[in-house]
């Protein structure tokens, strides 16, 4: 699959790091990305589900196109977050849903992508989907 | 040891495996993983029925685990499981729903797993039984609160061993206080086992749970060993084969000894399975060996604390080598897959203990568990590990 040039640009600078330490250091950067949720707006509406984690994730159309507000208080959520804003920030709701979750494995930031209570990364991108078909 | 281990000898993420996370499983020696291996080459069958040659081979093999677990743990009755919780489960279908009435009271306490409280969560929609917790005091048990708890109890269910804390709790006590009021005592050991021979006979319990699992066999496989005379108060729970006697249209009679609660095809595998980590672990020094590990946790844990870090589990002679802590600010997952990524397994969350979790006021903490095979150069990776994590994250 192919993907926005942002997200490509991401994942080839993913790809050149062979060490995962480091890696994990470079996506815990990438929090800088997220429109941060303010702790005012954590409801249970817009909490992530089945995360470790406390993961907040606020998914609304905006002139036509996704945008995203996060937040969560694991530093390496927060990258995640910042990722998947990257990823789906600016699409129309149409190829937003038409994203796979497979860039976070090409990325070798995930070893698996079955859901489960320890895959928070694939519970967030679940969720921002789920609301997005909610929303049209 | 480590080179009986296969997986021991793996990489993870570039780097040597250090397995710290033994209270969630433990790995399986090579003679484990070569019974199941062969029985599956060389005389796959169903047991207990068919008379050819590759039936009996595969019944005496299966029925071996039994024999082993009755001289291991001087146990009369051992019923085969699917492991800990679905014993705890068996004894509130097959005991405590034929054996107790509305009012009458289980003794719980509030370091239990999740498999010993919600079964009788479970178990009080049906029977208006009253659930009472005993309290955590100082990492144990409060033992003066358990007396009073104690008042009219039909029945006991407290853990062997904390699988959060490490805390072995003084159970030989527990059942004495229990008995002398009346009470039946169910003991979840599943943390307790891997570190210590248990005389289930002489312990007085009637009921001890537990899964092989931890203590390198098979997953799917455990026990529940019960006291001859409470035995005969279970009554049948799951129907189907295996543990008939005779079926006819008009009813069914039943087996009387503890194929009477194996309902269906065993797990005949993972039996060969658990026969052969028995057999492994009958030639070691168990108690030697828990305490070299318990003293590497103590090593652990004294660095931690010098790093800041908050120490849940007491580490006292007796307890699981078990570590759950937490950094005052680090999230237990980003601590957890730092480390992973070099290379150490950890486990991080509410381990299955929310309650206990609620007590010491976290969402979840980081635990690192040690097992036999753990050595000083494990320790000396995850110091190492840990010192890098917290120069990212501090």
């Amino acid at each position: 699959m192919s993907w926005n040039p942002a997200l490509q640009e991401i994942i080839d600078e993913f790809v050149d790091i062979d060490d995962q330490f480091e890696k994990l250091e470079v996506l815990i950067e990438f929090a800088d990305q997220v429109n941060h949720l303010p702790l005012e707006e954590w409801s249970d509406d817009n909490l992530v589900k089945g995360c470790q984690s406390i993961a907040h994730l606020q998914v609304e159309i905006r002139e036509g196109t996704i945008f995203l507000m996060a937040a969560a208080d694991a530093k390496l959520v927060q990258g995640l977050q910042g990722i998947l804003t990257v990823a789906v920030q600016g699409l129309s709701p149409q190829n937003a849903l038409e994203l796979t979750p497979d860039f976070a494995v090409e990325m070798g930031l995930l070893n698996t992508l079955t859901p489960s209570r320890s895959n928070g990364f694939r519970n967030m991108f679940d969720t921002i989907q789920t609301k997005i078909k909610e929303m049209i | 040891m480590k080179d009986q281990f296969p997986i021991l000898q793996r990489q993870v993420n570039g780097k040597p495996l250090v397995y710290l996370d033994n209270a969630a499983t433990t790995q399986k020696p090579q003679s484990v993983i070569d019974a199941m291996n062969n029985y599956y080459c060389s005389y796959n069958a169903n047991v207990h029925r068919a008379v050819h040659t590759l039936a009996g081979e595969a019944t005496e093999a299966y029925e071996e685990c039994r024999l082993l677990l009755k001289l291991r743990y001087n146990a009369e009755r051992v019923i085969i499981t699917s492991g800990t919780t679905e014993s705890i489960n068996l004894v509130a279908h097959a005991w405590a729903r034929s054996n107790l009435v509305d009012g009458d009271v289980i003794v719980l306490t509030e370091m239990e797993h999740h498999s010993d409280i919600v079964p009788w969560q479970l178990l009080a929609q049906s029977i208006a039984v009253e659930l009472r917790f005993v309290p955590i005091k100082d990492s144990g048990l409060d033992l003066e609160a358990y007396k009073v708890a104690l008042d009219g109890a039909k029945l006991v269910c407290v853990t062997h061993a904390s699988n959060v804390l490490g805390t072995r709790n003084p159970v030989e006590e527990i059942i004495k206080l229990a008995k002398a009021e009346g009470a039946k005592v169910l003991l979840d050991s599943a943390q307790a086992v891997p570190h210590e021979i248990i005389d289930f006979g002489e312990l007085g319990a009637d009921f001890m749970a537990f899964s092989a699992h931890k203590m390198c066999g098979p997953t799917g496989i455990g026990a529940l060993l019960v006291k001859p005379e409470t035995f005969t108060e279970m009554e049948v729970f799951m129907g189907g084969g295996d543990m008939i006697e005779e079926v006819t249209l008009e009813g069914s009679t039943f087996q009387l000894d503890e194929h009477r609660f194996e309902a269906g095809t065993p797990r005949i595998a993972e039996g060969i399975g658990w026969a052969a980590a028995i057999k492994w672990l009958d030639g070691i020094d168990l108690g030697a060996h828990h305490k070299r590990i318990l003293k590497l946790a103590k090593t652990t844990s004294d660095f931690l604390l010098k790093k800041g870090m908050k120490i849940h589990s007491p580490l006292n002679d007796g307890d699981g080598a078990i570590i759950s802590f937490n950094h005052p600010t680090i999230h237990p997952e980003d601590f957890a897959r730092l480390l992973d990524a070099q290379g150490i397994a950890v486990r991080t969350g509410h381990h299955c203990a929310q309650p206990l979790m609620n007590i010491l006021g976290v969402s979840g903490t980081i635990r690192a568990s040690f097992y036999i095979y753990n050595d000083e150069d494990d320790v000396r990776a995850f110091i190492t590990a840990v010192n890098r994590v917290l120069e990212v994250l501090e």
